[in-house]
Order: structure tokens, then C-alpha cells, then sequence
């Protein structure tokens, strides 16, 4: 079984977004959101010591992914190669994959009324066709392939030292690594730290007060019905008519 | 009715007393009560209610299979593999429990469109609204239910008892939310802030008609003094016995209303029919031997 992963190479990307505008238009994405981004920090630093940081972010198919657990209808899924999709059959639109991503790979296309982001181009890769993003980039900053393979260009580059984006006190798994040896990862870590998933408060509500009153109130009706019912039978059945 | 030579039987042995208040009866009077039958429901109150019952089942029995992230479900997970083994897909059963919630939604708003007179102001004004009766009931039925009290000491109801209001009245407003939440999850209606609290509403509506459906069911169905209920959910018609001993406001006015019907008729025919409380007997009111109730509707 493969696993799909890709790494970006910090080193190689020159910022250009030609990977943006290809996802963009392979989807047709609309403005302001993104299936695949690169967003430019602002430089840092004074002449001629100037840093240029560029962030270069996609879903990062994570392992235990908050999305996942977060979709009340099964709509958003992990498949077995790895790759997280949504089943637009069955996505509601109600936006609780949104606010548990901690990478914000996530929007609600405006036109369709279901969520979208990436899916690693699963289409073309079950075809032998690189991802978008990758068949486009110009420098080569974007490897994609199979982790699950030692082989593989993927799995060597992390062995060389390719890090997700995960701090202390989020680490779901991400499947990005970022490759740099110009400290300008920590920079982007900084900028862009995965957030803590979130639970909005009807959702809250009916986990911790709603769900376990009605479990009560239901188990009890029944229970209740159904001992009636017992010593009706038990007892047998009084004439009406008395 | 052609024929209006109407006349009153008077081999009747129910007197009038009856209409002052619940009383023991006597074997006779039991006798003549459970003999005779009223009705209770239109075939516009059955048809719904049973397209309603069929329709709650239905999305109750997907619904709670579709609710399965682990921070939501509310069913076991044995059930919901159950039914995605039962619908094959997800997206078959999701698109199961919309078109279903369409016709019932469709079915509702018909009803309250073009039965808005006849039906349903009717069952809320006259049907659904609480008393003092009503809510004296509630202790009384738990005292009843501990065999201290019997049918004639209760607080009288009127075509509902109170317990059927109380429940009917949360069906109602259940079944409103459950109208409005159901479209903006099913059709992306409105900012996500709105579906994610159309999905609360939606479940908390739900399940607060599913925790009185087992009383409801029991009830109705197996609980063996309600039983002509059950039947007047079919028939439309239930005995005067049951009518005098559960819902005896209900069966008082019903008399009224007959009285006043025949008093009419007779009317027409220069016959003074006295008021209900000077006559003798609580009567049937036959035409050419033959029986009516108050609609005119053969009995
Ligand atoms: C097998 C299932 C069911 C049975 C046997 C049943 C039976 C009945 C009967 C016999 C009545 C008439 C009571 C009377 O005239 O005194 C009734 C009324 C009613 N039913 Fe049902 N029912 C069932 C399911 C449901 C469901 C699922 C709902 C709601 C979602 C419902 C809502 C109502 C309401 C609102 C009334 C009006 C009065 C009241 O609240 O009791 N029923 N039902
Ligand atoms: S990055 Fe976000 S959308 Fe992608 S798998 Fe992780 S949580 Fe889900
Ligand atoms: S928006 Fe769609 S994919 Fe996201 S949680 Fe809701 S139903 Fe699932």
C-alpha cells in the first residue's frame, strides 16, 4: 500500500505561485480562498542581510486528522493511500472541518455550497500524472510520492531532514515536510503555527449537556414503557368495562 | 336527512345528571355508554397522523444512522453499520432521509395551507389549549397510575388529556424547527454559523419527540384502557363509555352539540325540543329508526 506524501523544498521555491495559479485553475477556485497557496511573509531583516520567507501550504493530509473526526456525516474521509477527500455527495456545508484544520486548507465553495480543498489530485495520480502543483513548478521546489516506499524521493528527503509544520502543542500527523536550510522553516512556523482545533458552541453544547440529558430521557421512557408493558402482561389485562 | 320526523327514543335510562359531572354508573348506563360510539377523528386527522407517524420512523430510523462523528452519535455503532449495510451508501441514505423529510415537510404544509381552517386551527385552539383541569391532571394521573385514585376522582379532560397535550404541543413546536432546520442542512441554506446551529435545534427537536414516543406508542397501542383510543386512530369513532370516563368535557360538549343540532331540526318542524338539562334523558336521536350522530352521519 502507498502512503502519499510531498515535500517542499524551501530551498527551491522562488515564490513564483505558478503552483497557486495552476491548482486555481485546474479547480477553479475562486477568490479570496485556496486549495493550494503560497503566501509571502513580509522580508525581514536590514541590507543586505534581508530574509525573503515564503510560505508554501496545501492540506496536509494529516494522520489524525481533526477534519476527519470533526465532519458529522462521514462526508470528509481518510482514504487507505493516505490522501483526506471529501465526499461531496454528502458534505452539508456547516463548515466543522473548517474550524478544526489547524492549517486552514479548507473553504466552502461559494457556488456549490460544499467544502473543497485539496485532494493531492488524487484523479490524476491514480492515473501516473503528477499533481498539478508539482507537474508545474518551474524549480522543482514541490516532490510528491509515496513515504510508505524507502525508495522513494520523498522518503529520502525526510530522512535527510524534510520537517512538518507541527509545534508542542499540535502534532495530528501532517504529511508536508518542508525542506530548508536557510532557517527560514521556524520563520513560517512562527508566521503560520498550526491552531488548536475548535469546536464551535452548538456543537459544544450538545456534546457536554444536550447528548447525555437526552440518552437519560430516552433510556428512561423506554425503560419505563417497557416495565409498564412487563407487569401489564404479567398481571394481565383488567376488563375496561371494569 | 329528508325525512324530519325525528323523534327521541325514550327507552333510554341515561338522565341528564350524567352531564353534571363524572359519576359512578350504574351497569345499565355503562352498558347503553359502551354500546354507542362518537367520533373522535376526520379521515383528514387519520391520514396525517399516520403519514406523520410513518415519516417520523422513517427519518428517525436514518437520521440517527447518519449522526456518526464519535463527538456527535447518538446511536450505537452496531446500528449504524446496520443500516449502512441495509442502504449500501451513505449518500443513498443521506438522500433517503431528505427526499423523505421533503414529502413530510410537503405533506404538513398542505395541511396547514388548505386545512388551516377546517383542521388545524380547530386541533390548536379547541384541542391543544391548557386548562386548570389540565394541569390538576398531572398529579392525578400519577396518583391513578398508583391505583389511588380512579376515573371518576380525576380532573375531567377535554378531547385530549393533558398528557396528550403536553406532548402534542411539543411534537408542534418540534415539528416546526425540525421544518426549518432540515431544509438549511439539506440545501446549504445560510453562513455555516447558521447549519451548525440548525444541526443542534434539529437534534435537540428530534430527540425531545423520540423521549415521548415510547409513552406515546405504549399508550396508544398497548395499554389496554386506551384502547379505543388505538382504534379511533383507525375508525375515527370511539364508545361513549371511554368518552364519558376519559374525556368527559370532550363527551358534554358533544351532547351539547347534539342537542342543539336536533333542537334545529325539530324546529323546522314546529316541535320545541327543551333545553338539554330539562330533558329527561340523554337520548339518541333517531330518524325513521334509524341512528345519528351530531355531523348528521349515521351511526
Ligand atoms: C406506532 C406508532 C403510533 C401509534 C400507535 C400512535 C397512536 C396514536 C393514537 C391512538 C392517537 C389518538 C389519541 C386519542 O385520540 O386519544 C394519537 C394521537 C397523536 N399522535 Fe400518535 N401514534 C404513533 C406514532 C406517533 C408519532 C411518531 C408521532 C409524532 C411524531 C405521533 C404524534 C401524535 C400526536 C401529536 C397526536 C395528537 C394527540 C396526542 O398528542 O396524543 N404519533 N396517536
Ligand atoms: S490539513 Fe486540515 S483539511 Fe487537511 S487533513 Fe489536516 S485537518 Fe484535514
Ligand atoms: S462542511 Fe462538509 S466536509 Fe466539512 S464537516 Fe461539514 S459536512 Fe463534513
Amino acid at each position: 500500500m502507498s502512503k502519499y506524501a510531498m515535500v517542499i523544498d524551501m530551498d527551491r521555491c522562488i515564490a513564483c505561485h505558478a503552483c497557486e495559479v495552476a491548482c486555481r485553475s485546474h479547480y477553479d477556485v475562486p477568490v479570496p480562498y485556496y486549495r493550494n497557496w503560497v503566501h509571502d511573509l513580509r522580508p525581514e531583516g536590514v541590507y543586505p542581510d534581508i530574509k525573503k520567507v515564503s510560505y508554501v501550504g496545501l492540506c496536509n493530509h494529516c494522520d489524525d486528522a481533526p477534519c476527519v473526526k470533526a465532519c458529522p456525516t462521514g462526508a470528509t474521509y481518510k482514504r487507505k493511500d493516505g490522501v483526506v477527500v471529501v465526499d461531496k455527495d454528502l458534505c452539508i456545508g456547516c463548515g466543522l472541518c473548517i474550524e478544526a484544520c489547524p492549517y486552514g486548507a479548507r473553504y466552502i465553495d461559494p457556488v456549490k455550497e460544499k467544502v473543497d480543498k485539496c485532494d493531492f489530485c488524487i484523479d490524476r495520480v491514480e492515473q501516473g500524472v503528477e499533481p498539478a502543483c508539482v507537474a508545474t513548478c518551474i524549480a522543482s521546489a514541490r516532490i510528491f510520492g509515496d513515504i510508505d516506499d524507502p525508495n522513494s524521493k520523498v522518503s529520502q528527503l525526510i530522512a535527510n531532514g524534510a520537517q512538518p509544520n507541527v509545534s508542542s502543542k499540535v502534532n495530528v500527523g501532517p504529511n508536508i515536510y518542508y525542506l530548508d536550510s536557510h532557517n527560514h522553516f521556524p520563520v513560517v512556523q512562527a508566521a503560520f503555527p498550526p491552531k488548536v482545533p475548535n469546536m464551535p458552541t452548538p456543537q459544544k453544547m450538545w456534546t457536554k449537556v444536550l447528548r447525555p440529558l437526552f440518552w437519560l430521557a430516552i433510556g428512561g421512557s423506554f425503560l419505563g414503557q417497557l416495565a409498564a408493558f412487563s407487569t401489564q402482561l404479567f398481571k394481565g389485562e383488567s376488563d375496561i368495562k371494569e | 336527512m329528508e325525512n324530519k320526523n325525528i323523534k327521541l327514543n325514550d327507552d333510554i335510562v341515561l338522565d341528564h345528571d350524567l352531564l353534571k359531572g363524572p359519576r359512578h354508573l350504574s351497569f345499565d348506563e355503562k352498558r347503553i355508554l359502551a354500546t354507542r360510539v362518537m367520533k373522535k377523528h376526520g379521515v383528514g386527522g387519520v391520514t396525517l397522523h399516520w403519514v406523520n407517524a410513518i415519516s417520523w420512523f422513517l427519518l428517525i430510523f436514518t437520521g440517527t444512522a447518519l449522526l456518526s462523528a464519535s463527538y456527535l452519535q447518538f446511536a450505537p455503532a452496531w446500528y449504524i453499520n446496520m443500516m449502512d449495510g441495509i442502504f449500501g451508501t451513505r449518500g443513498a441514505m443521506l438522500h433517503f432521509h431528505i427526499a423523505v423529510g421533503v414529502f413530510w415537510v410537503t405533506t404538513l404544509l398542505l395541511y396547514g395551507i388548505f386545512g388551516y381552517k377546517n383542521y388545524l386551527l380547530d386541533f390548536v385552539k379547541h384541542d391543544l389549549t391548557i386548562d386548570k383541569d389540565d394541569i390538576r391532571w398531572f398529579p392525578a394521573k400519577a396518583k391513578n397510575l398508583a391505583g389511588k385514585l380512579n376515573h371518576y376522582e380525576m380532573p375531567p379532560q377535554g378531547t385530549y388529556n393533558a398528557g396528550q397535550k403536553a406532548y402534542a404541543v411539543v411534537v408542534a413546536f418540534s415539528t416546526l424547527t425540525l421544518m426549518i432546520t432540515g431544509p438549511i442542512m439539506a440545501f446549504h441554506i445560510g453562513s455555516t454559523t447558521i447549519i451548525q446551529w440548525s444541526m443542534m435545534l434539529h437534534f435537540v427537536a428530534t430527540m425531545s419527540v423520540f423521549a415521548g414516543v415510547f409513552v406515546h406508542v405504549y399508550m396508544a397501542a398497548l395499554f389496554p384502557e386506551e384502547r379505543p383510543a388505538f382504534f379511533s386512530m383507525i375508525t375515527g369513532k370511539v364508545n361513549e363509555l371511554y368518552a364519558y370516563l376519559h374525556h368527559y368535557k370532550w363527551w358534554t360538549e358533544i351532547k351539547n352539540e347534539e342537542h342543539a343540532f336536533f333542537a334545529e331540526e325539530l324546529k323546522k318542524d314546529g316541535i320545541d325540543l327543551p333545553a338539554l338539562h330539562d330533558c329527561k334523558n340523554i337520548a339518541n336521536h333517531q330518524v325513521n329508526s334509524k341512528v345519528y350522530d351530531m355531523n348528521g352521519d349515521e351511526l
